[in-house]
C-alpha cells in the first residue's frame, strides 16, 4: 500500500519536491491556464489522491475599491452572493454544496473578494454551475438583503466595537492611510451599513463581478478535459464588465500612499485592561524588491520565541509584554511594517515608545546575522509546504499570486528573490525604514 | 428525496474504497516502550510528530501545572538557556506544540526532514535534563497571570472559560487545564521537574507521519529520550447532571453583544457506543450555514452572525453545547430560540430531507479527513484515546446512512434536554430584565473564574 501512496504522491504534479538547490526550484507546480474570450482566467492542478476537489474564484474587489457612501460594499455583496441566483434560487446554494458533503465559504479584505468551496469530486459541474449563476445573475432578494444587513453590523460589532484586538487594527489603518481608501474599513462604517441600498450594491455587483475581474482556481480530482468544456459552456457567455478595468486604473499608487509627514501617537479607550498596541512604518506595495528584505526583517526580529523582540520584551527577568510580534503586511498598492502586542499593566506607554524605537536601532545594527538569515529561510520552507499540503491551500497560494501580480508564477521571481536577499539588503531596509515617519496606537480602557 | 438517496448510496460506496485503502497505510510499530502509528507520506520532505501522553490535567494537584511543566519545556536544561533553546527550534524552521487537557497531552513537532537528528535529540534531551529554573519561571507566572487578566478583551473566550467552569461544576473535569490566578505562585522548579518525572513514565504513543527517512528518529528517541512506558489511567465516573434552573448572567462593561452558552456534560456511559450518534446529531443542529440553528438564527431572524454545536467526547466523559451571540435587544429571543429547536428535534419536528440532508452532508465530507496525514493521525488518536476499533473510522459513512429520524430525536433529547442544560451569558448586566423572562438570573463576577 505504500506504493499505492507514493503512486499518488506522483500523480499530484501539482507540488512535486525536487533538490531544494535554490528555494525556486524546490517547488514544481504543474497548472494548466485558460484564458477565454470575455477574460475570464482559469488555473487548473489535476490532484486525483482523493476523490475530493477545490475551487476559489477570486474578484479583484475590496474595500479599496469602495467610495464613501458604500464603505462595506464588498464585503456586504460577499454575504449576499450566498443568497441565491436566478437559476440557484433563494437560500439554495448553501444547501446544494453542504448537501453534497463539501463546505463553502468566503472572505474579503482591501484588495480582494475570494469564494472557496471543498467537495466531493462528482459535484464539478454543479459548483461550477453555481458559481456562473450568481457571477451572472445575482438575486440580491429585498428581503434577505434586509436581514443581512443585520447580519453583517452583528459581525462589525463582533470585529470591531466587542473587540479590542479589532478596535486596534481599524485604528492603525484609519491613522495610516487616512485620507487613502485603505484608511476606510474593509466592513464598513455602521452609517454607510445602515444606509446603503440594494440599488447601490446592485450597481457595485455589475461593475466587478464580470469574468474579466475574476480569477478561477481547481485543483483537486477532475478531468481536465471535461472541466475546460464544462468552464466554457457555463462562464463563456457571460459578459465581461466594461467598466471595471477603467476602475482599477483610475486607482494609482499614489492615491493609497501614506501622508504621514511626522510621528503620530493615537490612545483610543477601550475594553481592555492591559494596553494593547501597534507601531508602524509606512512601506512598499506588494512585489516591490525592498518589501522581500522587510519580509525578512519581521522574521528575524519578531517571529517565534528567538525574535528580538520577545528577548528584549517578553523572556525577561520583569516582562514588559505578554506577547509581541513584528510582520510586514504587503497590500496591492501600498505596505506597512508593524510590530504589536500586549503590554504588561503598569508599562508607562510614552516610555515603551521610546524604548521601541531605540530598540530598533540596535536590532538593525546587532541581530541581521547569517544564521538569523538561515533561521528565515527554514521557516519559510517549512510553512510553504505545510501552505502546499491541502488542495485549498494550493488553490489559494496560485490565486493570490495571479490577483495581486497578474501572474500565478509570479511565486518563482518571490522565491528567487527572497533567496538574493543578503544580510546587507536587510540590514540597510532596517535603517531606512526606521528614518521614517511612524504611527502608535493603543487601546486600553485607562486611555482617556 | 430519491435523488439524495441515490447520492448517499453512490457515495457510500466510494468512500468504503478508499476508506479501507487508508486505514492500509496506518502502521502500528512497537519502538520499545513506545508505540508508534505511523503513515508514510512523501508529498513533501518535512515530518510531523505527535507524542501522545496517556496523563493529564486531571493528575494536578492544583489547575495549571501539566501545562507549566509543557510550556516551559524549553525554559532551560543543563546544557542551555531559554534564550539558546528556542533559538535552537526557530533556526530549524521546528513548529512545537503542546496541547493538554484532562484526561492526556500532547506534544508535537513539525519540521524538515533534514534537520530531524538534531531536532529530536534535542527534544529528548529537555525530557531529561529540563531544569526550569526560578528567573524563566517567574516571568512565566507573571505573564500567565496578566494574560488571564486581560481576557476580558475576549468576551467569546471568557464565555468558554466560565461554561466550562460552570457546567462541569462539582467534577474534576471543571477545573481550567491551563491553570487560574489563585495557583500560578504555587509553580517551582522542583514540582515541575516532578511531574516530568511523571509524564516521561506515563504510556506513550508516537504519532508519525513523513518520509521513510523520518523513521530514523528510531534510535535516537530509544537511546535518548527518558521514556518507560506505564500505563496511567486515572478513571473518573460521573453523575449524570442534575436539573438546571437558572441562568448564569457574567457582566462584562460595555458589551454591546450577548456571547451565549448552552450545554452539558455527558458520562462515559450516555456516549459510549453512540459516538457517531452524536457527531451526527451536532452537525444536524450546528454544522455548517444549512444547519438547524444557523438557519433558524442567521437566515430566518438575522440575529447572530454565528451558531455552532459540538458534542465532543473524551474517554470517560463527553460535553454536548453550543455556542453563539446576538445584540442585546436579541439575546433572549436568541435563547428562546434555541430553546424551541431542541424541543422540535427531541419530538421529531423535523423533516426527512432535512435529515437526509444532514445525511449526505457528512458522508460525502468524509474524504476530507484524509487530505492531510497530520489530520488523519490526529483522528485515529482520538480513536485510540478512546479505546475504539479503527474499523469504526471506515465504518462511519455506513453508520450514519444506517441511521433513522427516531434516533436522531433521541440523541437530541438525550444531549439536550433543556432542564438539563446550563446557561451561561456573557454580556451586559441589563441583559437580567430580559434574561428572566426565560429562567431566574443569577449573576457571576468573571474575576472568580481567572
Amino acid at each position: 500500500m505504500k506504493f499505492y501512496f507514493m503512486l499518488f504522491a506522483l500523480l499530484f504534479g501539482c507540488a512535486s519536491v525536487k533538490s531544494p538547490k535554490t528555494l525556486s526550484g524546490s517547488i514544481k507546480l504543474d497548472v494548466k491556464e485558460l484564458k477565454l474570450s470575455n477574460g475570464l482566467t482559469v488555473l487548473m492542478v489535476p490532484n486525483h489522491k482523493l476523490p475530493i476537489f477545490s475551487v476559489q474564484t477570486f474578484y479583484k474587489v475590496g474595500g479599496k475599491n469602495e467610495v464613501p457612501g458604500i464603505t462595506g460594499a464588498s464585503h456586504f455583496l460577499e454575504h449576499m452572493m450566498f443568497k441565491g441566483a436566478k437559476k440557484y434560487g433563494k437560500n439554495t446554494i448553501d444547501f446544494i454544496i453542504e448537501g453534497s458533503g463539501g463546505s463553502t465559504n468566503a472572505y474579503t479584505t482591501n484588495d480582494q473578494t475570494v469564494y472557496y468551496e471543498n467537495l466531493p469530486s462528482s459535484e464539478l459541474e454543479k459548483i461550477l454551475d453555481i458559481e456562473a449563476d450568481r457571477m451572472e445573475n445575482l438575486l440580491l432578494d429585498p428581503d434577505d438583503f434586509s436581514k443581512e444587513r443585520q447580519v453583517v453590523l452583528e459581525e462589525r460589532k463582533m470585529r470591531y466595537e466587542n473587540s479590542p484586538r479589532g478596535q486596534l487594527y481599524l485604528e492603525l489603518m484609519q491613522e495610516l492611510y487616512s485620507g487613502t481608501p485603505y484608511g476606510r474599513s474593509v466592513i464598513g462604517d455602521i452609517s454607510d451599513l445602515k444606509s446603503v441600498s440594494r440599488d447601490q450594491i446592485f450597481t457595485y455587483f455589475k461593475k466587478y463581478y464580470a469574468p474579466n475581474n475574476a480569477i478561477l482556481i481547481l485543483v483537486g480530482d477532475f478531468d481536465l478535459e471535461k472541466a475546460k468544456n464544462i468552464i466554457e459552456e457555463k462562464f463563456g457567455k457571460i459578459p465581461s464588465s466594461p467598466t471595471v478595468e477603467g476602475a482599477h486604473a483610475s486607482l494609482t499608487d499614489e492615491m493609497f500612499e501614506p501622508k504621514i509627514k511626522k510621528d503620530l501617537i493615537v490612545a483610543k479607550k477601550g475594553e481592555s485592561p492591559s494596553p494593547l498596541f501597534m507601531f508602524a512604518y509606512p512601506t512598499y506595495k506588494a512585489g516591490h524588491p525592498k518589501g522581500y528584505a522587510l519580509d525578512i526583517l519581521a522574521s528575524i526580529i519578531g517571529s517565534g520565541k528567538s525574535s528580538s523582540l520577545v528577548n528584549q520584551y517578553v523572556l525577561v527577568d520583569k516582562p514588559i509584554s505578554t506577547s509581541i510580534y513584528a510582520a510586514h503586511q504587503s497590500l496591492e498598492k501600498s505596505g506597512f511594517f508593524f510590530i504589536g502586542g500586549e503590554l504588561v499593566k503598569g508599562v508607562k506607554l510614552k516610555e515603551f515608545r521610546e524604548s521601541l524605537k531605540k530598540s530598533m536601532q540596535s536590532f538593525c545594527e546587532r541581530d541581521i546575522t547569517p544564521t538569523n538569515l538561515q533561521k528565515v529561510k527554514n521557516n519559510y520552507l517549512s510553512s510553504l509546504y505545510s501552505g502546499l499540503d491541502t488542495n485549498a491551500g494550493l488553490a489559494s497560494f496560485l490565486g493570490e499570486r495571479h490577483s495581486i501580480f497578474g501572474d500565478w508564477k509570479f511565486y518563482k521571481e518571490e522565491l528567487d528573490l527572497y533567496e538574493s536577499v543578503t544580510l546587507d539588503d536587510v540590514k540597510n531596509s532596517c535603517l531606512e525604514l526606521i528614518s521614517k515617519p511612524t504611527v502608535f496606537v493603543t487601546v486600553w480602557n485607562e486611555n482617556k | 428525496m430519491k435523488k439524495i438517496i441515490i447520492f448517499c448510496i453512490f457515495l457510500i460506496q466510494s468512500v468504503n474504497v478508499y476508506a479501507s485503502s487508508f486505514l492500509d497505510l496506518v502502521e502500528r510499530k512497537e519502538w520499545g516502550d513506545l508505540e508508534v502509528v505511523w503513515i508514510e507520506d512523501n508529498k513533501f520532505p518535512r515530518y510531523s510528530a505527535m507524542f501522545y501522553f496517556q496523563d493529564g490535567a486531571l493528575s494536578d494537584p492544583f489547575p495549571g501545572l501539566t501545562q507549566a511543566t509543557f510550556d516551559q519545556l524549553s525554559s532551560g536544561s543543563k546544557k542551555e538557556n531559554q534564550r539558546e533553546i528556542s533559538a535552537f527550534f526557530d533556526f530549524y524552521g521546528t513548529k512545537v506544540k503542546t496541547n493538554v487537557n484532562h484526561e492526556y497531552s500532547t506534544y508535537s513537532i513539525q519540521g524538515l526532514t533534514k534537520d530531524l537528528d538534531p531536532v529530536v535529540t534535542k527534544v529528548c534531551e529537555l525530557f531529561k535534563d529540563a531544569q526550569y529554573p526560578e528567573k524563566e519561571l517567574n516571568s512565566y507566572v507573571s505573564r500567565s497571570k496578566s494574560h488571564l487578566k486581560n481576557l476580558v478583551t475576549s468576551h467569546a473566550a471568557l464565555a468558554d472559560r466560565i461554561f466550562r467552569q460552570v457546567s462541569l461544576q462539582d467534577t474534576p473535569f471543571s477545573l481550567p487545564a491551563e491553570g487560574n490566578l489563585s495557583n500560578f505562585d504555587k509553580l517551582n522548579s522542583s514540582i515541575l521537574k516532578e511531574r516530568l518525572t511523571r509524564m516521561n513514565q506515563a504510556k506513550k504513543v508516537l504519532y508519525l507521519s513523513g518520509p521513510s527517512s523520518a523513521l530514523k528518529m528510531k534510535d535516537i528517541i530509544l537511546k535518548k529520550c527518558p521514556w518507560s512506558s506505564h500505563a496511567n489511567v486515572q478513571r473518573v465516573e460521573l453523575k449524570k447532571p442534575v436539573q438546571q434552573s437558572a441562568i448564569y448572567l457574567v457582566p462584562v462593561s460595555g458589551a454591546n453583544q450577548a456571547q451565549i452558552r448552552i450545554g452539558r456534560y455527558l458520562t462515559e456511559s450516555e456516549v459510549k457506543g453512540k459516538y457517531d450518534n452524536y457527531l451526527f446529531l451536532a452537525g444536524f443542529l450546528g454544522g455548517g450555514f444549512t444547519s438547524k440553528l444557523v438557519q433558524e438564527l442567521r437566515v430566518k431572524r438575522g440575529i447572530t452572525y454565528s451558531a455552532g454545536a459540538y458534542v465532543s467526547m473524551q474517554r470517560d466523559y463527553g460535553r454536548a453545547g453550543i455556542m453563539t451571540f446576538s445584540k442585546n435587544e436579541t439575546a433572549a429571543e436568541a435563547i428562546s430560540v434555541v430553546r424551541d429547536v431542541f424541543q422540535d428535534m427531541s419530538s421529531k419536528k423535523f423533516s426527512a430531507e432535512e435529515f437526509k440532508h444532514q445525511q449526505s452532508h457528512q458522508i460525502g465530507g468524509f474524504a476530507f479527513g484524509f487530505e492531510e496525514s497530520e489530520a488523519f493521525l490526529s483522528q485515529i488518536m482520538i480513536y485510540d484515546h478512546q479505546g475504539r476499533n479503527l474499523n469504526e473510522l471506515v465504518s462511519f459513512p455506513s453508520t450514519i446512512s444506517s441511521l433513522t429520524m427516531d434516533a436522531l430525536a433521541k440523541s437530541s433529547l438525550e444531549a439536550f434536554n433543556w432542564d438539563r442544560l446550563t446557561i451561561v451569558v456573557v454580556g451586559d448586566k441589563a441583559l437580567e430584565k430580559s434574561l428572566s423572562r426565560i429562567r431566574p438570573v443569577k449573576i457571576l463576577k468573571f474575576t472568580d473564574f481567572l
